[in-house]
């Protein structure tokens, strides 16, 4: 039906290993892009900006990171909200240091003292696996979060502990802090996760991409075709804690406009855990379908009460929000385990083959 | 297929509109008071007193007045669960035509604070959020009445010397304080003091995850034998650590909370052990006051109340959230007689706030005697710095044992001012109240 492919045919190895072999698939991009680019931006509210759009691509970004990770080099990790701290943090000193550079700059720079700090911890990799790897992980969250709190430098010594914002403008435009616009935030932050996101499909489809999922599904087999372990599993880290770090760094300056230490702890790493395991371990598309989920939905629930006119409490409301969406991931993990992004590749496939049913 | 895939389009369509429509939008005939709730998580068992009371107060005046001058008081809560992000995000959801926004927390205090200038809403924190933010010709639209964590810190302190705070000198006291922006608060000011009078200050920081094992908080108490312990706690930190004070033999006497920290349900679970717990307070419950008694007639007994029992009526939190709603109120009235208008805007209501005048007459009217310190705040002074009285546990709740205990302005200024005109240039281009020469 929607996704004929009768009639495209490919005459060259470059047209075969194109990113989108099937015709539909860069026109369904393309109306996603117009969607982000375009319409919704003339249409959504500034609530809607803030507390849904920016916040989902935040996350969806801090996830991809993580799923390079997790998903295409195997390497569990809990430590990814101290990693985003350490993106956060080094943005705020490099901004208050250095006043006059460019926030993009900042933020593509405070992304290569996570990635060094994400590989530091990485180092463990080498010798443990699995389970035990997710705890020398972990110590890195704990770690890092008490850094936080106890190296007042970080946070220029201020009295509260926390970090704040201050107005940046870049050409003109103020992007961060208070008086920024939310649709100039948005729209940053798309840029942004745009161009990561081109990134990160092109590496993990590539030869780096192929020596990770080499290494994720067999290490030893890896090692025996020839793939240097060592390197496979630290540019994993490094790589991916790079994009967690922007993640964070956007993170704070572009939708939080604060943070105190707390912000990074285990909750984090926890949440965007589960948009990356809900989404689909070893997928991009996933992390954005799980971030909608994890992140867009309970703020789309609990209006849904208010909007209908029920008289509901807002405590209720935020009970029932918890039950909503802890069920809809429980039926979702039971209905498609390896997350939804698999699910939209099970009805695509399906829509391929239509009208047969094999 | 077909099927699904309407059925997948419209739902899709359906969250699309939801999600980018507003919420409800407030009548014109009604004020719309938002209050960032919490009543889940680990803090509701403290949140939900005092946002009762705030919610009955406000119903009251609906039910026996008809409104305030005629005009109903849309109360409004958003569920926060003292989270930051679900915070801002019902900052945002709330803030198209709240005349106040109530943050309830520090952490969202601190989040909602740059954005004060911008959106142009007062922020009401009584009695929580940044110190500094007294300074009223810096911090234009933040208001902390009526004493702030500093307040707080030097009151009990002169409270625990006997009014002079050099009776510490070579003294040791431990500060237990939640490791949050909350509970980080009085210390720089503690600091600074124990420098000046020769104290030691011992800051045992308890994490949000340790929160009901405080068992090694406790341990390091026992073995450094200070000669008070300070509590800036919250939520369920409170009760672990009065269970662990009895559990560990703390002498309760030398156990003092600031004012989050005197909940009747926490001191309840270890009863007459408690006995001589001190928690300094900006209000104190009066069960037979005309104010409570007229809650009861209008709001608890036809069942519009959200109270579980009626022993929560008597407790400090309820009543300190019907006194939180009492000056909300009367910055609104003062508004409204100000500017001549039935509904004053979030600006004409920041006029109020800062033109508040809570003294004992005005508390009489209210039927709310005794209730509140009495204070008075200005386009300089946001706070009001109204002082506090101390309580103490009896073994089945708390009593006032002391006069009305005023904090040491002087010295707390020099350091309110250093910190504001920091965060001010941190945050520049920070406006600043010029027209305010007081």
């Amino acid at each position: 039906m929607l996704y004929r492919t009768a009639g495209q045919f490919k005459t060259s190895y470059a047209a075969d290993h194109a990113l989108f072999p099937v015709r539909q698939d860069a026109i369904l991009l393309g109306v996603v892009l117009v969607f982000a680019f375009v319409i919704l931006p003339l249409t959504a509210s500034e609530f809607a900006f803030r507390a849904l759009l920016i916040p989902v691509l935040i996350y969806a970004l801090a996830a991809l990171g993580l799923n390079i990770l997790t998903g295409y080099a195997g390497q569990l990790s809990l430590g990814t909200g101290a990693f985003m701290g350490v993106g956060a943090y080094a943005c705020y000193k490099l901004i208050t240091l250095f006043p006059e550079m460019n926030i993009v700059v900042a933020i593509a720079l405070s992304g290569f003292f996570s990635a060094g700090v994400g590989a530091l911890f990485g180092l463990p990799s080498l010798r443990i696996k699995g389970f035990y790897l997710a705890i020398a992980t972990l110590a890195a969250q704990f770690f890092l979060v008490w850094l936080f709190q106890k190296w007042a430098w970080l946070y220029n010594y201020s009295a509260s502990g926390a970090i704040h914002v201050p107005n940046i403008t870049m050409f003109g435009i103020t992007v961060a802090g208070p008086r920024a616009a939310a649709i100039t935030q948005y729209y940053f932050v798309l840029a942004i996760v745009c161009i990561v996101t081109f990134f990160a499909i092109n590496i993990t489809r590539g030869r780096i991409g192929r020596m990770w999922k080499a290494v994720r599904d067999m290490d030893i087999a890896a090692e025996l075709v020839g793939i240097n372990l060592m390197r496979a599993k630290l540019t994993a880290f490094f790589v991916s804690s790079y994009i967690v770090g922007v993640s964070g760094a956007l993170f704070v300056f572009l939708w939080r406009g604060a943070a105190e230490a707390n912000l990074f702890d285990i909750p984090l790493s926890f949440r965007v855990l589960f948009i990356a395991i809900i989404g689909g371990l070893g997928s991009i598309l996933g992390n954005y379908l799980g971030a909608i989920l994890i992140v867009a939905l309970p703020v789309i629930i609990s209006a849904v009460p208010a909007m209908l006119g029920l008289p509901l409490a807002s405590a209720t409301v935020e009970h029932l929000n918890v039950m909503i969406i802890g069920v809809l991931i429980i039926t979702f993990l039971i209905v498609e385990p390896h997350g939804l992004a698999r699910f939209w590749a099970v009805i695509r496939e399906k829509l391929i083959l239509w009208p047969f049913p094999h | 297929m077909k099927k699904m895939m309407k059925t997948a389009a419209l739902s899709a369509a359906f969250a699309a509109g939801v999600a980018l429509a507003l919420p409800a939008s407030a009548q014109e005939d009604s004020i719309y008071i938002p209050n960032l709730s919490y009543r889940t998580g680990p803090f509701a068992a403290t949140g939900t007193p005092l946002m009762n009371g705030q919610r009955d107060y406000i119903t009251l005046l609906n039910e026996r007045d008809g409104g305030l001058n005629g005009v109903k008081l849309t109360y409004d809560e958003c569920e926060t669960g003292y989270n930051t992000e679900k915070g801002v995000e019902c900052y945002e959801r709330t803030k198209e035509n709240a005349v106040v926004t109530q943050p309830w927390s520090t952490g969202i205090t601190l989040q909602v604070l740059p954005k004060s200038n911008v959106d142009e809403i007062p922020i009401l924190a009584p009695g929580y959020g940044f110190s500094p933010m007294a300074d009223g010709k810096v911090f234009q639209w933040a208001f902390n009445p009526p004493s702030s964590y500093w307040d707080g810190a030097s009151m009990i302190l002169k409270h625990i010397s006997d009014g002079d705070l050099s009776n510490l000198n070579g003294k040791k006291i431990a500060l237990l304080h939640l490791d949050h922006p909350y509970g980080k608060e009085p210390i720089p000011l503690l600091e600074a003091l124990a420098e000046e009078h020769g104290f030691t200050l011992l800051p045992i920081p308890v994490g949000l995850t340790e929160m009901q094992n405080q068992s090694a908080q406790w341990l390091q108490i026992r073995r450094e034998r200070p000669d008070f312990v300070l509590m800036w706690g919250w939520g369920a930190m409170n009760a672990g650590a009065v269970t662990e004070a009895a559990k560990t033999r703390y002498p309760m006497e030398q156990f003092i909370g600031i004012w989050w920290s005197g909940h009747d349900g926490d001191l309840k679970l270890i009863g007459e052990e408690g006995k001589g717990y001190r928690s300094i307070s900006w209000s104190v419950p009066v069960p037979d006051s005309q104010l409570v008694q007229d809650i009861r007639q209008y709001v608890v007994e036809p069942g519009k109340s959200l109270i579980e029992n009626e022993s929560e009526l008597d407790s400090v939190f309820y009543q300190r959230g019907l006194m939180i709603s009492a000056m909300l109120v009367e910055a609104i009235r003062a508004a409204q007689e100000e500017f001549d208008t039935q509904a004053p805007d979030a600006t004409q209501v920041r006029w109020g706030l800062e033109n508040l005048k809570m003294d004992e007459a005005r508390l009489e009217e209210l039927g709310a005697t005794g209730m509140l310190v009495p204070f008075e705040t200005s386009c300089a002074n946001h706070t009001g710095h109204g002082g506090a009285w101390m309580l103490e546990w009896d073994g089945e709740k708390f009593v006032k044992v002391s006069d009305l205990i005023t904090p040491d302005r002087e010295a707390i200024e020099p350091l309110e001012d250093k910190e504001a005109q920091a965060y001010a240039e941190a945050n520049a281009p920070w406006p600043v109240n010029e027209e305010c020469e007081m």
